[in-house]
């Protein structure tokens, strides 16, 4: 969409960074084409992050009444002949809108590495800090205009990597809150007349050498002026948000997380991530996952209705992942079992933009060891996200060393989940 | 390599056999040899002769080690390894000082090219205080220095900033937050602040830095059984205990970050795989990782889970101790391995590296990630600092003298976008936590909310370039509206005393001072004092313009 290869338009200089700058809506506003009609259209996403692996066999790829099972039982689900693990009771009713993917093979299985890897489509390692698929979002979807960042994430993530600050992620460390320093007493002439200063005041070390550390900060200023002057700050508040609602996602810190997440996308953020943590468990792991699925379940059924009945969910892309699978052998650690970590067959749900609702993906063998159809890499799942993003996975973005790198490198978009 | 072999073996008969070892190696020189090795083709001339030899000598019978459990043992044993080591008596006399260093740099990146100017004395001022102290001068401190009319008043700042506790606090807080930025260890169980006072205690007393690592990689910290409400006690309140917990004393991960750290050797990924880009093979990574084992160490199957393969100690250029060591000897083995060992002209330049990165915004190469295969810019330059280094004792205080005493430290600021220009200009660098925190708390005045708010959202990995490093729209915000900080800023005693000072440009002059360590340019002169005309309200122009130094660029920045 955004290429700078586009005929017509070989024989303007641009820069990397403003390349990377540039967005779809930018180049489509002179088309007569106003960023609010571009929004409706325009794919959004949120990323739920279940941070530390959870277990295939405790969340969609049970295997109950086996060795390996452990005493996770299935339950059915509104697809008929398919269950899932009886914690998400929830989501076994909105089946028809999840397509389940079951064979994704991996290749990390290390904590780093897979964060990585599932963040960014790309293995840790090598000269080049690859950016978190939210700040590929946010550069390719996002408008350079907006008052709100164009990636929000609840929770930590991973950095923009060499796509640099415009697409960095806004961190939010607890939903519900304006983020922290936003508000200042002043008035706003008294505001400006500071900031006039400060661009001359910065131009002489600009003029000394520092050119390309003053540009970064002027940018940082500019977005940040901008979001302290926003009527849309209030997407970061919960309070306009009825009990009831607040009641339906779960009164607890990732519950909250998805309503605010969802009414970012509403106010037109591009991609946001929730993420919950504590889901390696090495030990414990029977007893633990009740209550952490237990309120992903809630949450994550609560934001499929909700942005249903919005008429949101057709252009959101909602991803609910960990960054692997564990081991399907049931460990011996104390004080109660678990299940280490595992790489070589995982899985996640996928709902909403682009995605074919109702959908199973891949089968793993009765033990759960190995995928026995239709395996998948991760590389084959950023295509198919790039796909529902409308996203071209082909284009090349540009490190600052001038290294041109696909968005995806390999991989096949899995055709039978999307629409 | 036998000759260490040999060494470890001999050492503990203290020096009996140092004949045999007395030869020297070149630093220098012992870069390609260790190549060589890697790739098991012919090794360097002279060790083969000496393998030989050891060949043909009768197996010496197996010596009996003293258990080293003791961390006094420990330091015993390696200063006995260390008197042994052979480079320290040949080189003592070598001559390398700053003009000697930017020579060979100029020669090496151009003597064509366009070198930026030398900083005047403001900026050189600040410059040295934030790099050796770790703030910013007091304007008391800038009116001083430029007033000394002594030729060599720039060298005795730096002889007098070294010699200060505040040096020694800086330069620790650095190893702590390098140690400690990748660490997940839990909390309870380490303590990076007695780390930080250790290593603060060691840079005062000019403790060599073979002798910090020695101690840090051959720890061996024993958890306090006795009571229940002991079981977080890994004695982590012994500060040189703190590197081996901050890895969990976990085998695999002290292996990875004693490579990282101590050598700028990136091996990490060798855990599960042949090194992608480097001659690193897995093997390789589970020998060293063996050393850090408390008992038997086995590398996993990659194919089963449950089929593995018992691994030896054997040290990166294939140096093996020569009978099985206990796990504290081990400790004691890897550290003389990694520290007291000619051939791994890593360790010094490592060193080297990281401190020329932290001074000029850019290393000769990355600082933690460099692998065999991988080259680096103007190896000469950096091989030779590396080698004189070691020759004086691994000093620190001379590694920071030399490099701020050159004109390649002392150069204006210059956006670098090739790494031809490296080294021609320095690059303008943001600064780090602690140094925004001092700059933000010489104006405000001690506050613990402040301080910790900017810990934490100008926190970065030390080990990170420069030129990849992010400011964050957090930070903007924080500087120009968090409450605190503003009504401090209002109410700081900087303030109280601006408003009182009648003369318009007397205000400026101690404004700018006070904030940015120098005196304001013509510009800046006319701009201020048009703001102050403008403005009605003297404290509110002032507020207005302390607001603006606060949050420019230059304030957050080493120019």
């Amino acid at each position: 969409m955004t290429s700078t290869h586009q005929p017509g338009h070989q024989q303007i200089p641009f820069t990397r960074r403003q390349a990377i700058g540039l967005s779809a809506a930018s180049l489509l506003a002179p088309l007569g084409l106003c960023a609010e009609q571009l929004k409706r259209q325009q794919r959004a996403c949120i990323l739920v992050w279940l941070a530390g692996a959870p277990s295939q066999m405790e969340t969609w790829d049970p295997k109950p009444g086996t060795a390996n099972g452990g005493p996770t039982k299935a339950i059915k689900t509104v697809l008929p002949g398919v269950s899932i693990a009886e914690h998400w009771p929830r989501l076994a009713k909105s089946l028809n809108t999840i397509a389940v993917i079951r064979s994704i093979v991996g290749k990390e299985a290390a904590h780093a590495r897979g964060t990585y890897h599932l963040h960014t489509g790309r293995r840790m390692g090598g000269p080049e800090k690859h950016p978190t698929f939210g700040s590929v979002v946010a550069a390719e979807l996002g408008d350079v205009n907006s008052d709100l960042p164009n990636f929000v994430s609840i929770g930590k993530t991973l950095s923009s990597g060499f796509l640099g600050v415009k697409v960095a992620p806004f961190i939010v460390n607890r939903a519900g809150q304006l983020p922290a320093n936003v508000a200042n007493g002043l008035a706003s002439p008294r505001v400006s007349r500071r900031l006039a200063l400060l661009k001359a005041q910065d131009a002489e070390l600009s003029e000394a050498g520092a050119a390309a550390l003053v540009e970064e900060h002027r940018v940082l200023y500019e977005r940040a002026r901008r979001l302290m002057t926003s009527p849309k700050l209030k997407s970061f508040k919960l309070d306009s948000e009825p009990d009831a609602k607040q009641q339906a996602y779960g009164k607890n810190r990732f519950g909250q997380g998805l309503l605010v997440a969802r009414r970012l996308i509403e106010s037109g953020v591009p991609f946001v991530e929730v993420s919950k943590g504590g889901w390696d468990m090495h030990n414990r792991l029977f007893t633990r996952i009740k209550t952490s699925a237990a309120e992903v379940d809630r949450g994550v059924a609560a934001l499929l209705g909700d942005l249903k009945q919005r008429g949101l969910l057709e252009r959101t892309l909602v991803i609910v992942a960990g960054e692997f699978g564990r081991t399907p052998k049931v460990n011996t650690k104390t004080p109660a079992p678990g299940r280490d970590h595992w790489a070589r067959n995982f899985g996640l749900l996928m709902a909403g933009a682009g995605i074919k609702g109702g959908t199973v993906l891949g089968k793993t063998s009765a033990n759960g060891q190995e995928v026995i159809d239709r395996a998948v890499s991760v590389e084959d799942v950023f295509q198919t996200i790039c796909r529902a993003m409308k996203i071209d996975a082909n284009k090349e973005l540009f490190t600052p060393g001038g290294r041109p790198l696909k968005i995806v490198d390999g991989g096949k978009a899995i055709g039978e989940i999307l629409v | 390599m036998p000759r260490l072999t040999l060494l470890l073996a001999c050492a503990l008969l203290v020096l009996a056999s140092s004949d045999s070892i007395a030869q020297t190696g070149k630093a220098t020189k012992s870069r390609t040899a260790a190549q060589k090795n890697k790739k098991k083709s012919a090794p360097k001339k002279s060790t083969r002769k000496k393998s030989a030899k050891a060949r043909k000598r009768p197996a010496p019978k197996a010596p009996k080690l003293p258990p080293l459990k003791t961390p006094a043992d420990k330091q015993k044993f390696l200063a006995a390894i260390r008197a042994s080591m052979p480079v320290r008596r040949v080189g003592s006399n070598l001559r390398y000082t700053s003009y000697d260093l930017d020579r060979s740099l100029e020669y090496r990146v151009g003597r064509d090219r366009i070198y930026a100017p030398v900083i005047d004395d403001e900026r050189f001022v600040r410059r040295v205080h934030l790099d050796l102290v770790g703030r910013p001068p007091s304007a008391r401190k800038v009116r001083e220095f430029v007033a000394d009319t002594m030729k060599s008043k720039r060298m005795r700042l730096i002889d007098k900033l070294l010699a200060t506790e505040a040096y020694a606090r800086k330069w620790a807080r650095y190893w702590k937050n390098v140690i400690f930025y990748e660490s997940t260890a839990n909390r309870n169980r380490t303590n990076p602040q007695a780390l930080e006072d250790w290593l603060t205690e060691q840079f005062k007393k000019g403790v060599p830095w073979d002798g910090i690592v020695a101690e840090l990689v051959s720890a061996m910290p024993v958890r306090n059984k006795a009571k229940k409400k002991d079981k977080n006690d890994w004695s982590q309140k012994t500060g040189q205990n703190n590197f081996v917990l901050a890895y969990e004393n976990k085998a695999p991960l002290l292996a990875a970050q004693t490579a990282r750290l101590f050598m700028g050797i990136s091996i990490q990924c060798a855990e599960c795989h042949d090194h992608p880009f480097d001659a690193w093979k897995r093997e390789q990574f589970h020998e060293l990782a063996a050393f850090f084992s408390r008992g038997k160490y086995f590398m996993p199957n990659l194919d089963s889970t449950s089929k593995t393969t018992e691994m030896q100690p054997k040290f990166l250029l294939g140096e093996q101790p020569p009978i099985k060591l206990t796990v504290h000897q081990r400790r004691v083995a890897i550290a003389a391995y990694l520290v007291y060992n000619q051939d791994n002209y890593w360790f010094a330049r490592s060193f080297v590296n990281r401190i020329w990165n932290e001074l000029l915004g850019d290393g000769f190469y990355a600082i933690d990630s460099l692998g065999p295969d991988q080259e680096c810019l103007h190896p000469s330059v950096v091989n030779r600092i590396a080698a004189v280094f070691r020759y004086r004792n691994f000093d620190p205080r001379w590694v920071f003298r030399l490099m701020m005493n050159t004109r390649a430290y002392q150069r204006e600021i210059q956006t670098i976008d090739k790494d031809e220009e490296l080294f021609t200009a320095v690059r303008p660098m943001r600064l780090n936590s602690g140094q925004v925190k001092a700059s933000v708390l010489r104006l405000t005045g001690p506050d613990r909310n402040i301080g910790r708010a900017l810990d934490r959202e100008f926190r970065n990995d030390p080990s990170i370039p420069q030129r990849d490093l992010e400011g964050t729209i957090q930070q903007a915000l924080f500087l120009m509206n968090n409450p605190t900080l503003q009504s401090k800023l209002n109410a700081s005693k900087l303030k109280k005393r601006l408003v009182t000072v009648k003369q318009p440009r007397a205000v400026l002059t101690q404004l700018y001072l006070a904030v940015l360590s120098r005196r304001p340019t013509d510009k800046e002169f006319a701009r201020g004092l048009k703001h102050l005309r403008q403005v009605p309200n003297r404290a509110e122009a002032i507020e207005d313009l302390l607001w603006v130094l606060v949050n420019s660029t230059e304030f957050l920045t080493k120019r």
